[in-house]
């Protein structure tokens, strides 16, 4: 390595190029399926939108998501912390701060340039898209740099570089939006992006400085508590048992990402009701976005327990802490689905509060009590009741659902089971826009879909109560869950599933729907499985 | 001597290719304090490991208190201070924070002498563990593993976090008090001096074997060379053929 320059290049080649090897090799994959299947100059829109673009769309996302959070060292920092992310360890190497700030931000410019180039020419051979050449990479770049230079400055307030960024960065996005909605040139684009290049390096180099000195402002104190003996109290406070201790361990660890993300979106997505108020179906629209906001975004906070812990040598095993804690495994898995409970409810008491207050200000509410005297008219009003409480249960539980469900996999402290579900999931998620599509265009398809359908969910029916079965057993061979415990389990899912099953029957009282369909459903959509399986991975973590 | 606190009969632990423990057998009867010696990458963590529970023995048994502690981590966990070499201590926590939680695992918790403990070390309740110094937080460390006072304490080489003063007044009488109350205390080192000062029982390790396992007046008893006593740093040396520590630390 002949310059420091070099060697931070070397680092960031060294520890993720394989990403960008991967993409590029999934992108031949997909341009030779592309040119073998379809023919090289069959073209694929956007307008109307092709499904065909999620398989190269979704991933090309998740790149760029992800070399934001490389360069700007996100990866590994403490997000919510007061000091910056900016490794520290870089602070004490000879080398100038703003050759510090200036070579990570001139290796992200170059990385994301080539990613937004490689995407166009890919687009446009052999996808046959026409996609602009220089506006995306100028603004991917200013994204990654404004980035990097949010997340490097010291915050007085932990969280406050979160906020900070989300912000910035949402602003900059609308502008955008609102730039290209209002057809603005693509030369005045990039005269208003060009000059925050110099910006926020400026930014960058202050962030930097000011973190290499240590130079960490505290603002803390505007908040503290009047009372002197807050702190006493609190020290005399007791756990009133082990469980609940660890239950408020979990909640000050990751219960609060979920609430605080929530709240962090809902203003921006109920603001849009000030503009919405005269035309009902985007009102419905924003409503729906507010309630699929807690389970979207559930599902990305429930993997932050697979989060690396750097500072322990086994950086995906449970740290000795934690693991030489005296509880069973079942008795930590319990403290962890209790923090979710908490974490859901605190994400829901939010939309409950601010969307009711939203729909008054905003002038929104008569259409939606105009909508609710229409369903109540169309069906009455036990069945609307029922209907609308079935809705906002299923949007809870879903939130729960989605905090936990991954807990078998993230637990088991396995690198290679937790970056395989990973990649399976996105490989799902690509594949789910071409299968949606082909089957809104194929009537026989559905016919045969909707003909199959009992059998499809006999079949997943079978696969989960054999999984449970097989999870049971090795439950109560391994000793984690006693008899009576394993017996109370069971006995809680059925009655779940009865009850589940009893509204089913009672809303679809319908001859096209048959019993036995809906009770396989409601067999489904309780978690049995894989919440099961939660303890055995984590002890199959603790004691390797 | 009454029964044994520890039990490990031969235990191997291979992580791929590597072979961390081959046949280790030892047994610690309660009321002593134990060394725990060898050098880096001896064997010594896996071996506590297993003690805590943390690794699965491949085979052989490991039995604490005359319990497996994969079976029962609670009958285990709650009988035994540990100090962890890693020093993992959530850094989100404040110093009491981590008192209160930690309260809460142990009935025995003493909090008379968790906050004699605290003024000793002097941590200041609401300084958050991760704005504590390395030193700082492995006393944040050693408070925890002490206050509920232990059947057995485990101290994972403590040298690596404690300052020398820390070590040698503080750690060396907590040490000798708990073996004076007729307590157990494993502690693992490759600082050979230290173990030598506090240690009634040392047992060498090298590359996942016991070398050496005796009463340390035995030990130097037994290697007495014309008339002179040898250090157990030249004792190490002779039996391994290495010393335990780099020069520059030992």
């Amino acid at each position: 390595m002949r310059s420091p320059a070099l060697a931070i290049a070397w680092e960031f080649r060294r520890r993720h190029l394989w990403v960008l090897i991967a993409l590029a090799g999934y992108l031949l994959v997909l341009a030779a399926i592309k040119v073998l299947i379809h023919g090289p100059w069959q073209p694929v829109t956007l307008d109307p939108p092709d499904g065909r673009v999620g398989v190269a769309m979704v991933p090309l996302s998740t790149t760029f998501f992800y070399f934001l959070a490389v360069f700007s060292f996100g990866l590994a920092g403490d997000l919510g912390a007061r000091q910056s992310i900016y490794p520290a360890r870089m602070f004490a190497l000879p080398v100038t701060t703003k050759a510090l700030a200036g070579w990570p931000m001139l290796y992200g410019a170059a990385t994301m340039t080539s990613l937004w180039l490689g995407t166009a020419l890919f687009a446009r051979w052999p996808w046959g898209m026409h996609l602009p050449l220089i506006w995306p990479a100028l603004l991917a770049v200013v994204f990654l740099a404004w980035t990097q230079a949010l997340t490097w400055m010291p915050y007085g307030l932990p969280g406050l570089r979160v906020i900070v960024t989300v912000l910035w960065l949402a602003t900059l996005d609308a502008a955008v939006l609102l730039a290209l909605h209002s057809k603005v040139p693509e030369a005045v684009l990039l005269a208003v992006l060009a000059p925050q290049l110099p910006l926020a390096y400026a930014a960058a180099c202050f962030a930097v400085a000011r973190a290499r000195c240590g130079d960490v402002p505290d603002w803390r104190g505007m908040f503290a508590r009047p009372a002197g003996n807050a702190v006493l109290t609190r020290w005399r406070d007791r756990f009133p048992s082990p469980a609940r201790a660890q239950a408020w361990f979990e909640w000050r660890r990751h219960g609060r990402s979920l609430p605080a993300l929530v709240g962090l979106l809902l203003p921006f997505e109920l603001a849009l009701l000030w503009l919405a108020k005269d035309a009902p179906a985007f009102v419905f629209e924003i409503l729906f976005l507010v309630l699929i906001t807690p389970p979207f975004v559930a599902a990305f906070t429930g993997w932050t327990g697979s989060k690396p812990h750097p500072n322990v040598s086994d950086s995906y095993g449970v740290p000795p802490f934690s693991a030489t804690r005296p509880l069973t495994s079942a008795e930590l898995i319990g403290a962890k689905l209790k923090m979710a409970m908490w974490s859901t409810l605190a994400a829901w008491g939010l939309v409950f509060v601010t969307t009711p207050l939203a729909l008054a200000w905003s002038g929104a509410w008569p259409v939606l009590i105009e909508r609710a005297q229409r369903m109540n008219d169309a069906i009455g009003t036990p069945r609307a009741v029922v209907f609308v409480l079935l809705i906002l249960a299923g949007f809870i539980v879903s939130t729960w659902k989605q905090l936990v469900q991954s807990l078998h996999i993230v637990l088991t402290g396995r690198p290679w089971l937790i970056k395989g579900s990973v990649l399976l999931t996105l490989t799902f998620l690509i594949l789910l826009g071409p299968i949606v599509e082909w089957i809104i265009d194929s009537p026989s398809v559905q016919g045969a879909l909707w003909n199959a359908l009992p059998l499809i969910l006999a079949g997943l029916v079978g696969l989960k109560m054999s999984a449970a079965a097989w999870i049971a057993t090795r439950l109560e061979r391994s000793r984690l869950l006693g008899d009576r415990a394993l017996v109370a389990g069971a006995a809680c899912w059925c009655v779940a599933v009865l009850a589940l099953y009893g509204v089913l029957v009672w809303f679809f009282s319908t001859p096209f729907v048959a019993r036995y369909v809906l009770a396989l459903i409601a067999i489904l959509a309780v978690p049995l499985a894989r919440l099961s399986a939660a303890p055995l991975a984590l002890a199959w973590n603790r004691h390797r | 001597m009454s029964e044994s606190v520890i039990s490990v009969s031969e235990l191997t632990r291979r992580f791929g290719a590597t072979t961390a423990l081959a046949s280790v057998s030892l047994s610690m009867p309660r009321g002593a304090v134990y060394g725990l010696v060898g050098a880096n990458g001896a064997g010594k963590t896996t071996l506590i490991k297993h003690l805590l529970g943390l690794l699965r023995a491949e085979s052989g048994s490991v039995r604490v208190f005359g319990l497996d502690p994969v079976a029962d981590p609670v009958g285990v966990l709650s009988r035994i201070g540990y100090l962890s070499e890693e020093n993992d201590l959530p850094g989100w926590m404040r110093v009491d924070e981590l008192l209160r939680y930690s309260r809460a695992f142990y009935p025995a918790w003493d909090d008379a002498y968790a906050e004699q403990l605290r003024h000793a070390f002097a941590l200041h309740p609401t300084a958050k563990i991760k704005n504590l110094s390395r030193g700082q937080r492995a006393q944040a460390g050693l408070l925890i593993a002490l206050a509920h006072r232990p059947e057995l304490l485990v101290l994972d080489e403590p040298s690596s976090g404690l300052d020398p003063i820390v070590r040698r007044d503080i750690l060396g009488a907590v040490i000798r008090t708990i073996a004076d109350e007729g307590r157990t205390v494993l502690f693992s080192s490759h600082l050979l001096g230290e173990v030598e000062q506090v240690a009634d029982h040392v047992t060498m390790i090298h590359q996942g074997k016991i070398v050496l396992s005796a009463p340390l007046d035995d030990i130097k008893e037994s290697h007495r060379v014309d008339g002179r006593v040898p250090s157990l740093d030249e004792i190490f040396i002779a039996r391994v053929g290495m010393p335990a520590a780099p020069a520059s630390e030992a």
